[in-house]
Parts: structure tokens; C-alpha cells; sequence
């Protein structure tokens, strides 16, 4: 799984090198090609309407001049070259939110298209490309997306680049609600009539789990009714009802996260996502002063890296050809409810010498002595939040067995009890 | 023209049911929506204070709602649609209250939608897939209580109708049970030719619908002909209000941040003949109560929009 950082809210355009050296030196190997940072929302809506009012600053204004995005994007482009940076993934310019501009759809086109060879010069693999909705009538969405996507796909061949399309908000007069694509199934569909049209997989999707999160959609839901045509998810976290872009976690009162992390990490695990996972933390990293940035998008970093492990969390468990357990207390019995019948540990052991030779849910409890008796491609999972403390109490008592940490918070159920109808 | 109800809750007293059906008659409503659910609140069975209204036998609820069927009567009511108490089932909270509200509450609730010639009940899905995992697994818990109630909406003829509802994470009011319409429609069609009469429906809550930006016509649209009844109210987005439509504005333009256009090309499309029944207790408590007969008839005035 690549985890990518996005660019917006660190990186200047015109002057990307102190940005992108702070993500490299955090630890990012990929970043998110924002192609939209060379010719914003803001700029495209203004166009033919008034002159930008940072004209000075920045004369050429790409929506008149398309083929001048290429030039604009290379200092970014260059700079993460410099840095070994990979860039798997661009996102092509787009319309704001409320835009009603249906006369920009051409210029959209157009962007996507200059966006298409950006992406081929950057090594991207994906492309991701907003459906068209500015005036159009709901009942012609499909088919007038139909037209874009399948203009772009030629460039899109020539470009060996895949375009994913991505859900969307609607603006109801300042209410974000569910807008094009914005349900899993209608997504999937629209996805495999494209790549039907054009007979191969030119077309993927990007999941945007903030765009979620405003709709209170329930992401586990909308993950599996695309599947693995699930090629890249926006993480970003909002309050629900305003739009930002803020680390993952961020948003959350009394202690509980307002997104639905748990159903989004249960649909990603069940679909064995393993493509891009893309960190947009924008607007928490403004929010930091630049003094601070280098140590934030270090944080961030570990947020991805928590996430990702979140994800893969079972195939840590299916990696080894046999386990133990350490601790017999509410994460042993959750791993061996959830996990115990299709990944079964050896036994578990504990430092609480009272349960040494007692059973626990069915396993037997061993004092750690015991695991100095492991065949070494057993591993041993820590259940117990102590990790760092218990695994170095391990590695001193010799042990020399792969360690990992097992972890509850974020389990593929919860219910352990009968319910009725089940006895 | 559409037909016109309200919810019973705050405006039929217990004291004198008549006087309120009256009330819903004089200002324009030709339909009620029984709040069953007001002697068993919600609140009180999520914390284990279930009162014990339910344990009095058939034939003693039925006499306690006599006075009550003679108000809607001689006011030339219909009591067009019911609501169960719920939750039915409270994860966590042990057999005792959960086998009550199956077993007890929710056969009685049947029982007394009979008792008022009521065509339509409306009762919530389990709220469990944060416990059981997935929202598959949650509709089967769901489901076995549907069908623990078929036969006996199917001997009484009635249309039991799912509801589109919110869960809770962290404060913020997400999708919950019944939020998805292609898989309810599939549903409510499996459970029907089971049992070979229409004894499923459902009921689209426009409050709900709204929190999770549900697109309201594409919902309707895809539901069609199971769509039986409606709970019509409005909120800011955030919180569930049940307040009176187009209250609710976010810009300075001031248009409704609800989609009630959709809501009226959903009605269309789904080819709907029902009752437009509002779902807003609140709003009778929270004007003063000298001004109940105009709000009232304030609300029938949207329904006539809306049904315009």
C-alpha cells in the first residue's frame, strides 16, 4: 500500500523545495501531484470574469493558458525527482464546489487533458478526474460524464494512465449532500460502464472519505460495493458538516472521533486494499506555523503508518506459520473472538504469575519463560497496550522470535453475545 | 390531492383524545399518525427505565385507546399510521428488557394498530453494526424480528414499513439502519413474496434523510410503490429537530438547505397516493401553546403545497 502525502497546505508551487524536503525528511516516499494548486477552483471560476486579483504576482493565469500547466507544475515535479519522490497518483484541476458554470466544462476537458501529460512526465499511474456537474440536469449526469471520460481515455491510453473517478458533495444552497458518484454502487456501475466501453480497466476510483464523512455515508458500505475497483482513498477528517481537510483523528469531541474510522477500516480490510492511501491534511498543516511543519508531517507520517497497519492488521496475522499470544487479559479474548478460529495462537503467556497453568479462552497461560521454547518463525503478538515496555522485557529475556503488536481498537466486531433467534 | 396527517404526540391527551383529533380536523388534517411510541419512550428503554404501561393485557390497552378511536371518529380522523416504541432490541442490555420489547411490546403494539383500523406501523431496525460488523449482519437481526411479526400483520392486514434512520459516532449523526434504497426495495420484495402479501413497506423519514445527505428523489424514486408512509420534518442538518419544512437556511440567499424540491419530484416519481404526514411534535412544545391551532394549520398549509 503506497501512502501518499498531499502537497496542498505545504508546498509552494513557485517554490517547492524547502515543502517537499520537509515531507521527504518525514518520511513520505510518494506525494499526491496536485495539479489543481497550478490553477485552483477559484481561478476557474473567475475566468472570462475578471482578471485575477493576484495578477502581479502570478500574470499567466493557466485557465486561458492550458498548455502552460506543464511548465507550472515542473518546479514541483523537479524537486520530488531530486528527492527520489515517487508520484503515483495527480489530481486534475477542478470547479468549486458550488460552481455553476456549465461553460467551463470544455476548459475542464482541457485541463484534464494537460493534466494527462503532466502525470505521464511525473511517472503517475492514476489520474483523478472530477465528474462534470455545473450545468448539467441531474438526468443527463451520466451521460454527459460518459462523453468526458471517454475523450479522456484515448489521451489517457497514450499516457498509460489510469483515470479514477472520485465522489462528490452537492452544494444545497450551503447543505453539502450527496452529489455524482457519491453512492458506492452507483460508482462501481459507472466505472465498469466505462471500462466496458473502452475494454479495458482505463478507469478506476478514488474514494474521498471526507467527502464521506459530510454525508454521514457508511464507508465500510460504499468500500465494498466498489471492491477492487477501489484504487486510491482520500484521507481527510472534518466535523461532518463543514468541509476540511484535517488529519485524520483530529476532529472528534469527548474523546470519540465524529468519522467513522472503524467502518472505513473494516471495508478496506475486507477488500485487501493494498493501492494508494492518500493523506490530504491541508488545512491542519496551514494551521501550523512552518516552524512547526517539519515535526507535524513527522506526525502525520505515523498517522499513515497507524492507518495502513490498521488495514493490513490481518495480514500480520497470516504472515507467520504459527503464534502466541502475550497477555490473557480483554485484548486476548477479543483477538481469539474475532481472529482465534482462523489464525489459532500456540498459547498465551503473562507476567501475572497467579494465571501461570490456568485456561483462557481456551488457551492455556504460560509464563513468558516459555516462549524461549518457540520454533523461530513462530511470532509473538502483544496483547496488552504496554507494548513498547513488554517487548522490551522480551528482547531482554533473549527472545529472538518476530514481535508484533496486536491491536482492538478497531475490530471487525464487537457483539459477543446471543442474540435472540441465535440460540 | 393528497391526504393530510400529524403525529398524535403533543396534540391528542390522554384526558381528552377528542378534543385534540378535533383540533387536527378544524385546521385542515384528515389523517393521525398514533404515537405508540409516547407511552414507551425511546429514552427510557435505552436506560433501562421501561415502564410497565405494556404489561397490561389486550383487552385492557384496548379499553384504555377506546376513548381515543371515538375522538379520531367522531372527528373523522383516520388513524392512517402507527408508530412502535423502540428500540426493540438494546444491545448490551440483557434478555429481561430485550424478550419485554419483543416479545410483549412489539406483538401488542400489532395488536393495537389493529384496534384502530390503522393500515401502516412503522418500526425501527436494529441499530448493531458497530457490534455485529456490517450492515448485512445487522438487517438479519433486523429481519428475524420482521418475520417473528409477519404472521401477525399478515392475519391483521398490516403493512409493517422500515424507516431510514441515523447512528451516532462521536456526536455526529451518520447513516444508520435502512439508509440504502436499492437494498431495502430488494428487501422488502424478498420479504413479501414470502409471504405472499404485502406486509412490508416503507416509511421515508425526510428529517433523517436530510442528516446523511440522502438525495430524497433518487431515495423515493427507487423505492416506488413500497413507499406507504412518510415522516415529513426538517432540521439544520446536524441535529434531528423535527421542525417544520423549509425552517432551515445556511446562506445568505436564505433557500431551504433541505431538498424539499426533491422531496416533491420524489413523491411524483414514487407515484405516491398516501397520507403527507408531518413528524413534528416538537414544534407544538416549542411555540407557546396559545398559538398551537396556528401552527397546526400553518403545517396543513405546507401539506397542501405539497400536495399541490
Amino acid at each position: 500500500m503506497d501512502m501518499v502525502c498531499g502537497l496542498s497546505g505545504m508546498v509552494s508551487v513557485r517554490n517547492p523545495v524547502q515543502g517537499i524536503s520537509d515531507i521527504s525528511e518525514a518520511g513520505f516516499e510518494s506525494v499526491l501531484l496536485d495539479i489543481g494548486m497550478c490553477c485552483s477552483p477559484w481561478e476557474i471560476e473567475a475566468l472570462g470574469r475578471r482578471r485575477s486579483e493576484s495578477k502581479a504576482e502570478n500574470p499567466l493565469e493557466i485557465s486561458s493558458y492550458p498548455e502552460e500547466m506543464l511548465r507550472r507544475a515542473d518546479p514541483i515535479r523537479n524537486q520530488c525527482v531530486k528527492r527520489h519522490i515517487s508520484m503515483p497518483a495527480a489530481y486534475a484541476p477542478y470547479l468549486k464546489r458550488d460552481s455553476q458554470r456549465g461553460d467551463l466544462n470544455d476548459l475542464l476537458f482541457l485541463l484534464a487533458k494537460e493534466s494527462l501529460r503532466i502525470g505521464k512526465k511525473a511517472g503517475c499511474k492514476d489520474l483523478i478526474v472530477r465528474p462534470w456537474f455545473a450545468g448539467i440536469a441531474k438526468e443527463d449526469l451520466w451521460h454527459c460524464n460518459k462523453e468526458y471520460y471517454l475523450r479522456l481515455a484515448a489521451f489517457a491510453k497514450e499516457s498509460g494512465i489510469r483515470i479514477l473517478l472520485v465522489n462528490l458533495c452537492r452544494d444545497l444552497n450551503g447543505h453539502l449532500v450527496r452529489g455524482i458518484v457519491s453512492e458506492g454502487e452507483e460508482a462501481a456501475l459507472w466505472v465498469d460502464r466505462l471500462n466496458e466501453e473502452v475494454g479495458e480497466e482505463r478507469f478506476g476510483f478514488c474514494m474521498d472519505a471526507g467527502a464521506c464523512n459530510l454525508c454521514g455515508q457508511n464507508m465500510q458500505e460504499f468500500v465494498l460495493a466498489l471492491g477492487k475497483r477501489l484504487k486510491a482513498v482520500i484521507l481527510r477528517d472534518c466535523d461532518g458538516h463543514k468541509e476540511t481537510s484535517m488529519l485524520p483523528f483530529i476532529c472528534s469531541d469527548s474523546g470519540q472521533a465524529y468519522t467513522d474510522w472503524l467502518d472505513l477500516i473494516r471495508g478496506l480490510r475486507k477488500i485487501g486494499f493494498d493501492e494508494s492511501l492518500i493523506l490530504d491534511f491541508s488545512d491542519t498543516a496551514r494551521a501550523f506555523s512552518p516552524l512547526l511543519r517539519p515535526q507535524f508531517i513527522r506526525f502525520a507520517k505515523a498517522v499513515a503508518e497507524y492507518f495502513k497497519w490498521q488495514v493490513e492488521m490481518e495480514s500480520f496475522l497470516k504472515k507467520y506459520p504459527g503464534r502466541v499470544l502475550f497477555g490473557a487479559g480483554n485484548m486476548c479474548r477479543n483477538y481469539m473472538k474475532c481472529y482465534g478460529e482462523a489464525y489459532p495462537p500456540l498459547f498465551t503467556c503473562d507476567n501475572n504469575q497467579a494465571l501461570w497453568g490456568q485456561e483462557f479462552c481456551g488457551l492455556e497461560v504460560k509464563p513468558p519463560e516459555s516462549l524461549k521454547d518457540l520454533p523461530e518463525d513462530c511470532a509473538v503478538f502483544i496483547c496488552n497496550v504496554y507494548y513498547r515496555e513488554i517487548e522490551a522485557q522480551l528482547r531482554d529475556m533473549g527472545i529472538r522470535n518476530p514481535i508484533e503488536f496486536f491491536n482492538d481498537e478497531y475490530l471487525p466486531a464487537y457483539h459477543f453475545e446471543p442474540l435472540k433467534g441465535d440460540r | 390531492m393528497l391526504r393530510l396527517g400529524v403525529q398524535t404526540k403533543n396534540i391528542v391527551s390522554d384526558e381528552n383524545p377528542e378534543e385534540g383529533f378535533a383540533l387536527m380536523k378544524r385546521v385542515g388534517f384528515s389523517c393521525a399518525d398514533f404515537s405508540l411510541n409516547a407511552y414507551l419512550s425511546n429514552r427510557e428503554i435505552y436506560q433501562g427505565e421501561v415502564n410497565r404501561f405494556f404489561d397490561r393485557s389486550l383487552s385492557e390497552l384496548e379499553f384504555f385507546f377506546a376513548p381515543h378511536r371515538r375522538g379520531a371518529e367522531a372527528a373523522g380522523i383516520e388513524i392512517n399510521q402507527m408508530h412502535m416504541p423502540y428500540p426493540i432490541y438494546v444491545p448490551g442490555a440483557g434478555p429481561e428488557r430485550n424478550e419485554y420489547l419483543w416479545n410483549v411490546v412489539a406483538p401488542k403494539s400489532m395488536e393495537l394498530c389493529a384496534f384502530f383500523r390503522c393500515p401502516y406501523i412503522v418500526v425501527h431496525g436494529f441499530k448493531m453494526t458497530h457490534f455485529l460488523g456490517s450492515e448485512e449482519k445487522e438487517w438479519e437481526q433486523t429481519e428475524k424480528f420482521l418475520r417473528f411479526l409477519a404472521p401477525t400483520a399478515k392475519e391483521l392486514g398490516i403493512t409493517i414499513c422500515i424507516e431510514n434512520l441515523y447512528d451516532n459516532v462521536g456526536g455526529h449523526l451518520v447513516e444508520g439502519p435502512c439508509c440504502q434504497a436499492r437494498k431495502a426495495a430488494e428487501r422488502i420484495d424478498r420479504l413479501n413474496e414470502r409471504y405472499h402479501a404485502e406486509i412490508f413497506g416503507f416509511c421515508f423519514d425526510t428529517g433523517h434523510a436530510n442528516l446523511v445527505g440522502i438525495d430524497f428523489e433518487n431515495f423515493m424514486a427507487t423505492l416506488g410503490s413500497r413507499l406507504k408512509v412518510l415522516h415529513i420534518h426538517d432540521n439544520d442538518g446536524t441535529s434531528d429537530q423535527h421542525q417544520i419544512p423549509f425552517t432551515f437556511t445556511r446562506t445568505r440567499e436564505n433557500r431551504s438547505s433541505t431538498d424539499w424540491e426533491g422531496f416533491a419530484r420524489g413523491l411524483e416519481r414514487a407515484c405516491f397516493d398516501g397520507v403527507l404526514s408531518f413528524e413534528t411534535a416538537p414544534v407544538l412544545t416549542a411555540f407557546p401553546e396559545v398559538m398551537r391551532a396556528e401552527v397546526l394549520s400553518f403545517l396543513a398549509k405546507i401539506g397542501n403545497y405539497f400536495s399541490a
